[in-house]
């Protein structure tokens, strides 16, 4: 039974649901899955629906809208909306066969001024609603009026003498009719404009300020934004586009029709939120534009060659945009809601039996009370110092929670300054000889602080491992770190799934969401060296300097990596039983590693361990703040030895002067205590201690 | 010419001989063009895109053509492009790759469709464009010919205002300004009216699509600024039904000539009844069914390559007026064969 | 919600002079206000100008013609100042009296013909209403989408043709339309007792406070109690409604009802005339009045240009450049601030 939990928990690709709902571009999944249906539902209705020739006719007529769609998106992102599309639609149809059937001139200076006109009926939009503040709805209602109106007079002017032309234009035709490599011409034209599109909304600068302004137009506005020349452009954008498929159309079917147009901002703006774009901006992708168009063109057109009745197909699709909008609603709202109740997946994980803490058991841990008189250092002015360390010149260095490096002044440590702000909560910390200070920070990456207290970032990305689903480049939670004697910089990255204030989730997973990343300062590059560890944290450099020391917190072990070496590449285990959760490992002047336990563990903890399932539903029912999580109460300051032995063992049984431990630091013959709960830094005198050892790295080149 | 000779030496001498055996049963004979002539019909496919389905007109035709199609065995199909010519084109678009034998399509206006009925009979489809014509002739054309409808109209305005003390008014309700049909018409009137020296023609305005409610506005304006108006000329049945609406409120039923024109359906002679109107000119929709189906069969039995035969026929006009109504003259769906 | 609109809204029905009055005899510049003035500057234009404009006949001609439009507008003005908009109103007002019209001409009696018209127009609201206020989709779409499912239901079976006759089995309620009292044609008597319950359920009834607050502030009109998702529901019905009157003063008017009206831009129209007087789109604000000014703007424009025999595209054309300068004087007196602008008031 336990194995087959076992080999469930360990094969079952649990995460992968919750890590696929959270991307971003699942928020395309209802547009994408009504399109399957409506290419399925007409595929089995209709024959050669999806033929090579009849593809051709769709996809031009789905790339001409495409074009439309894609103006209206922006404008809809920006917070607008276009109703005038359709009369720009049909003014610049009649203008570009004005001028290659009765002006006679080329493609190009016809396409060239066709654009213009588009840019310059948008500008006027533009103008209105973004320099002037009007309401964008009635506007463009108006200028839809207008535009309208404008092109039926002018249509009746010209439209006769269009029509009685037919032009020999070869490269006109070819817009219209022409394919490249079998493709219609403006499918290439679109599907560059898309790609292009896509790049400028999600990666360029002036499509996040699309972007921002679309979601909060006042604090884009108080951050400095353009906000009303972007607004004007977006307007200039969709009559441009508007002016394109209006060319393409023109080329197609060269009719100046009396209605061309009519109803086309209905048509667009269904597609526009068939596809999943927000009313109210904000909210919207190329690819939901693009999928949005071919539902809505499919839809029509398979409608139309089922010869289906206009009433019964007007029927249809009222209900499938109304379905449709319904679940993509239901999907857009409750989405995150799924993805907190799925994307948390425990694993298995049995521990084995903890050492005894008895006192009276004879174990290594027996409990005692050799750190209850510690001294305080910066009681009440330090927040979460969670590691400590110390330069040349005996000042002490630690991080606190606003994102500084603090630094108390020798030797009495009773004056403080910031060192440095970097901005992160900064975790592990190494001071090198040269007096560089190496910071791991969460949610930052690995740090360097400059003996000129310049912050420089030392690396924040590592390679993406190849199959897994969510990016990982980024690095979310360095965690602890120390440098080799040639300059590389091994650091722990305790989780990939989760961000540092939710270090409680990931315990709960108990599975291999960390890692162990090498920086190499002699070329710059960071790769990743070991992976699938247990929420890996403290790291310390081995004697033989070919291999590290590390712990892992909920795994409740220490183990030894070899980087270099005959055994390069392996890991063994040290200490397999520890009766608490490790946290950080350093240097003892004796030879031996300092080992701080953060809290201790208990049966009903480790029970759970061994029940994923009822992790799993604790997670999905009951609110976050009601799960189980490891206790990081009490503590202790262990000294091992590089083979496992432990050698000595220091509890607190008060817990007054320095309640909790997440790493230590010798010195000179002191003890430096840090807990990144605590509000002050203890220190303990050690008797046998090296008073001359301090605990500094060789910097390498870094 | 022998050989009709010898057909009918031997008919000749088959009667004598059936009339000698007078107790012989008569003979049975096939006809050899029947066979063939079914045969053609076999599997073909005929489909018609009108304008919009649900008026008098398009169901008429519709109902004329599909029961010719039940008869003959051919297939028959509606796409509706109800009232959206971007759908009417998308229609239009897919048929010339789905090549059906017969496209029967009535036209919003001139242009919309005219490179793309070029295209289809280029693919080898036969395309019969039916009361409203673009200006790219195809393999037939039925429909009215609507500037006589105009002129028939307005020379019945004459023949009322001229004859009477009053000015001569005449207010023009048109249909959209783009429509060819509502262009071609005013044209009659012009024609008219423009050589009638009593006549003044004091407005001419459009009823948008073919708006009652538009109609009957326009006719409340006009009446307010000219009190002694002698006559309106409408554009479609359909649409003064707005027109007789705003004069029988302003009590001037019996002061204004109202003439109008349309498929002669049931509205007709109920206009007509009930004063609507008093002059109205029909296009037959019976009749126009008729020729349709007649250039169906044509385009369907045609060996020829498409284009090299192009027919147009104006349907025959039938004006109805008070004195000469008959309910038999107005059809309805029922009605229709 | 503004203090002036508050005070218009209780002369809404008191006809239009007395609310002009009352619009103009306050400071600042609204865009009430201003559309009021662009009304007087047009309409005193027109008089000196067009010779038969100022006429009684021709002012009632005028209030005809804008009549079921102004009716439109007053159902949707509640639907846009609950933050709603309505697009389904014409296949609203199409579909459910054209079906009251066939139902008449087949014999069912004028009462029953007329509730199930009734029934089908509320249902269609409930429809709405409940796609709104409970599935929480934008009112834009549901609208959109209801509309064209309505109209296509109404194409699928419910008449024969798309233009359906008056019946004379309905004759007994033509007056609706037809005709008038004591010279003021009903249909403009039909435009004002809408306005005057309208504006009374607005402004003297609970509800119509709820539907300020709701509009005005979803958020705490919840917190405060309010039944917000029955508010929604109950204007959808009440535009439907509305527009279901609108439709059988049209039919009996023009005495047939043409449903293609369906495929026009009429809804525009009718937004037009409610948000050019000054209801925002974005909820909360304004009233009766408005709706009144807006329709009245609208009329007058239209007249003057068909008494000049303008033509069809000229008229469009002059009148979007009216409603232009109109909104865009709005929007230079009082400009929008980007500190208090609403988030995706569009």
């Amino acid at each position: 039974m336990n194995t087959l939990v076992k080999l469930r928990y360990r094969f079952w690709p649990d995460k992968i649901f919750g890590e696929l709902l959270q991307k971003p571009w699942m928020e395309t999944a209802v547009p994408l899955l009504v399109l399957l249906l409506v290419i399925a539902f007409f595929s089995a209705r209709i024959d050669n629906f999806i033929s090579i020739t009849n593809l051709n006719d769709t996809l031009r007529q789905a790339c001409e809208l495409g074009f439309v769609v894609l103006g209206m998106s922006i404008v809809l992102i920006v917070g607008g909306i276009d109703l005038s599309v359709g009369s720009i639609y049909a003014l610049c149809n009649l203008l570009a066969l004005y001028c290659v059937n009765v002006l006679g001139l080329g493609m190009i200076s016809a396409v060239a001024i066709t654009l213009v006109a588009g840019a310059a009926l948008g500008a006027v939009n533009g103008i209105l609603v973004g320099y002037l503040r009007m309401r964008a709805f009635l506007t463009t209602m108006v200028t839809l009026i207008v535009y309208k109106a404008a092109h039926d007079m002018l249509n009746a002017e010209v439209g006769v003498a269009i029509s009685s032309n037919f032009p020999d234009a070869p490269a006109w035709d070819y817009l219209g009719f022409g394919t490249f490599l079998s493709l219609p011409v403006v499918l290439w034209v679109f599907a560059v404009v898309a790609v292009a599109g896509h790049v400028f909304l999600t990666r360029l600068r002036a499509g996040w300020h699309v972007m921002a302004i679309g979601g909060n137009r006042r604090s884009a506005y108080n951050t400095g934004l353009p906000v009303k020349r972007v607004v004007a452009l977006s307007y200039v954008a969709s009559g441009v586009f508007t002016a394109t498929a209006a060319i393409f159309f023109a080329s197609r079917l060269a009719s100046p029709g009396a209605d061309t147009g009519k109803g086309l901002e209905i048509v667009v703006l269904t597609a526009a939120i068939l596809g999943g774009i927000r009313l109210g901006g904000g909210k919207g992708s190329v690819m939901k534009a693009v999928l949005g168009t071919l539902i809505i063109l499919l839809l029509t057109n398979g409608m139309l060659r089922m010869a289906m009745s206009a009433g019964m197909s007007r029927v249809i699709l009222a209900t499938i945009l109304l379905l449709a909008a319904l679940l993509d609603i239901r999907w857009f709202k409750n989405r995150h809601k799924a993805v907190q109740e799925l994307y948390v997946s425990p694993g298995y994980m049995e521990l084995p039996p903890p050492q005894s803490t008895a006192p009276e058991s004879g174990s290594p841990f027996a409990l005692n009370d050799k750190l209850r008189h510690v001294d305080t250092i910066g009681l009440g002015e330090i927040e979460s110092p969670e590691d400590v360390a110390l330069d040349a010149d005996d000042n002490l260095y630690c991080g606190n929670r606003h994102g500084d490096i603090v630094r108390f002044f020798a030797p009495d440590y009773t004056r403080q300054e910031v060192y440095a702000h970097i901005g992160g909560q900064p975790l592990g910390i190494v001071m090198t000889k040269q007096g560089t200070l190496f910071v791991c920070v969460g949610g930052m990456g690995l740090y360097k602080v400059n003996p000129d207290r310049s912050v420089e970032k030392v690396t924040d990305e590592t390679n993406r491992s190849l199959l897994s689903i969510i990016d990982d480049s980024r690095l979310r939670l360095a965690d602890d770190l120390d440098i080799a004697p040639d300059g590389r910089i091994f650091f722990s990255e305790a989780t990939v799934r989760y961000e540092m204030h939710e270090w409680p989730t990931d315990s709960l997973e108990a599975r291999g969401n960390g890692r162990i990343i090498c920086y190499d300062p002699r070329n710059g590059k960071t790769h990743t060296c070991l992976r699938n560890l247990i929420f890996p944290n403290g790291i310390v450099m081995a004697s033989d300097g070919q291999s590290i020391l590390f712990a892992e917190s909920w795994a409740c072990r220490i183990s030894r990596y070899w980087f270099d070496g005959p055994k390069a590449g392996t890991v063994e285990p040290v200490i397999e039983n520890l009766p608490g959760y490790p946290d950080n490992l350093n240097r003892a002047s004796d030879g031996n590693y300092w080992l701080a336990i953060m809290g201790v563990r208990n049966p009903i903890f480790d029970l759970a361990m061994r029940k994923p399932g009822f992790r799993r539903r604790m997670s999905k029912k009951l609110p976050g703040d009601e799960w189980l999580a490891p206790n990081l109460n009490t503590g202790c300051i262990a000294k091992i030895s590089e083979s496992g032995e432990v050698l000595d063992v220091m509890w607190d049984l008060g817990g007054e002067n320095h309640p909790m431990i997440t790493s230590m630091r010798e010195h000179k013959g002191q003890l430096f205590i840090g807990g990144i709960h605590n509000n002050r830094i203890g220190r303990l005198k050690l008797d046998d201690a090296d008073p001359e050892f301090v605990d500094l790295k060789e910097a390498g080149n870094a | 010419m022998k050989k009709l000779l010898k057909l009918g030496m031997t008919a000749m001498l088959g009667a004598l001989i059936g009339t000698a055996q007078l107790a012989h049963a008569q003979k049975s004979m096939d006809d050899p063009l029947r066979d063939d002539y079914y045969a053609n019909f076999e599997g073909r496919k005929v489909v018609f895109v009108p304008v919009f389905m649900g008026l008098d007109l398009t169901e008429g035709w519709s109902k004329i053509m599909a029961s010719q199609a039940e008869e003959l065995g051919y297939d028959y199909e509606v796409r509706n492009s109800n009232f959206n010519t971007a759908a009417g084109a998308q229609t239009l678009t897919s048929l010339i790759s789905e090549k059906p034998d017969v496209i029967v399509v009535q036209n919003p206006d001139v242009q919309s469709y005219a490179k793309l009925l070029r295209q289809a009979e280029k693919a080898g489809i036969r395309v019969i464009q039916l009361n409203m014509k673009t200006n790219y002739q195809t393999t037939g054309f039925v429909g009215a010919d609507v500037e006589l409808i105009g002129e028939k109209q307005a020379e019945a305005a004459v023949a009322k205002c001229s004859n009477e003390a009053n000015p001569g008014k005449v207010l023009v309700l048109a249909g959209p300004p783009t429509s060819p049909f509502s262009a071609y018409m005013l044209k009659g009137y012009e024609n008219v009216l423009n050589a009638s020296p009593g006549m003044n023609l004091v407005s001419v305005q459009s009823t948008g699509d073919y708006e009652s409610s538009k109609a009957k506005s326009i006719t409340q304006v006009v009446l307010q600024q000219h009190p002694d108006l002698c006559a309106i000329l409408g554009v479609w049945d359909n649409t003064d039904v707005g027109t007789a609406a705003a004069l029988q409120e302003s009590g001037k039923a019996d002061q204004v000539l109202v003439t109008t024109s349309g498929g002669g359906g049931e509205l007709a002679c109920k206009g007509l009844h009930e004063g609507m109107w008093q002059y109205y000119v029909s296009y037959d929709v019976p009749g126009q069914g008729r020729d349709l189906n007649a250039l169906i069969m044509a385009a369907l039995q045609d060996k020829n390559p498409v284009g090299s035969t192009k027919t147009v026929l104006y349907t025959p006009l039938v004006t109805y007026t008070p004195e000469t109504l008959g309910d038999e003259r107005c059809w309805s769906l029922d009605t229709l064969r | 919600m503004e203090q002036n609109t508050e005070k218009d809204g209780g002369h809404g029905g008191a006809g239009p002079m007395a609310m002009l009055s009352g619009v103009l005899g306050k400071g600042g510049f609204d865009q009430l206000r201003i559309v009021t003035l662009l009304f007087l500057a047009i309409f005193i234009l027109y008089s000196v100008v067009l010779p038969g404009f100022f006429s009684v006949g021709n002012l009632l001609t005028l209030m005809r013609t804008v009549s079921v439009l102004g009716i439109l507008g007053l159902g949707m003005a509640i639907v846009v100042i609950g933050r709603g908009i309505d697009l389904s109103m014409i296949a609203t007002l199409a579909v459910p009296s054209a079906l009251v019209l066939t139902l008449a001409a087949k014999g069912f009696g004028v009462v029953p013909a007329v509730g199930i018209g009734l029934m089908l127009a509320i249902s269609i609201g409930v429809l709405n209403g409940i796609l709104v206020a409970y599935a929480e989709i934008p009112s834009l779409f549901t609208t959109l989408a209801v509309g064209i499912g309505v109209a296509g239901i109404g194409q699928i079976g419910l008449f024969d043709y798309e233009i359906v006759s008056w019946p004379p089995a309905l004759d007994g309620i033509a007056w609706i339309g037809r005709g008038s009292f004591y010279g003021v044609p009903y249909s403009v008597l039909a435009f004002g007792v809408a306005a005057i319950v309208i504006g009374i359920f607005l402004r003297r009834t609970r509800y119509g406070m709820f539907v300020y607050a709701s509009g005005d502030n979803p958020g705490a009109t919840r917190l405060t109690g309010i039944p917000l998702r029955p508010v929604l529901v109950m204007q959808y019905v009440i535009s439907s409604c509305v527009a279901f009157f609108a439709g059988m003063v049209l039919a009996a008017s023009s005495a047939s009802m043409d449903t293609r009206i369906f495929n026009l831009t009429w809804i525009y129209d009718v937004i037009l005339v409610v948000v050019l007087g000054g209801i925002g789109l974005s909820g909360g604000r304004g009233g009766v009045a408005n709706v009144i000014i807006g329709t009245l703007l609208i009329g007058t424009i239209m007249n003057g240009l068909t008494i000049m025999n303008v033509s069809f595209e000229m008229q469009n054309l002059v009148r979007g450049l009216v409603l232009l300068v109109a909104v865009l004087a709005d929007s230079i007196i009082n400009p929008r601030n980007e500190e208090t602008a609403q988030q995706g008031d569009i």
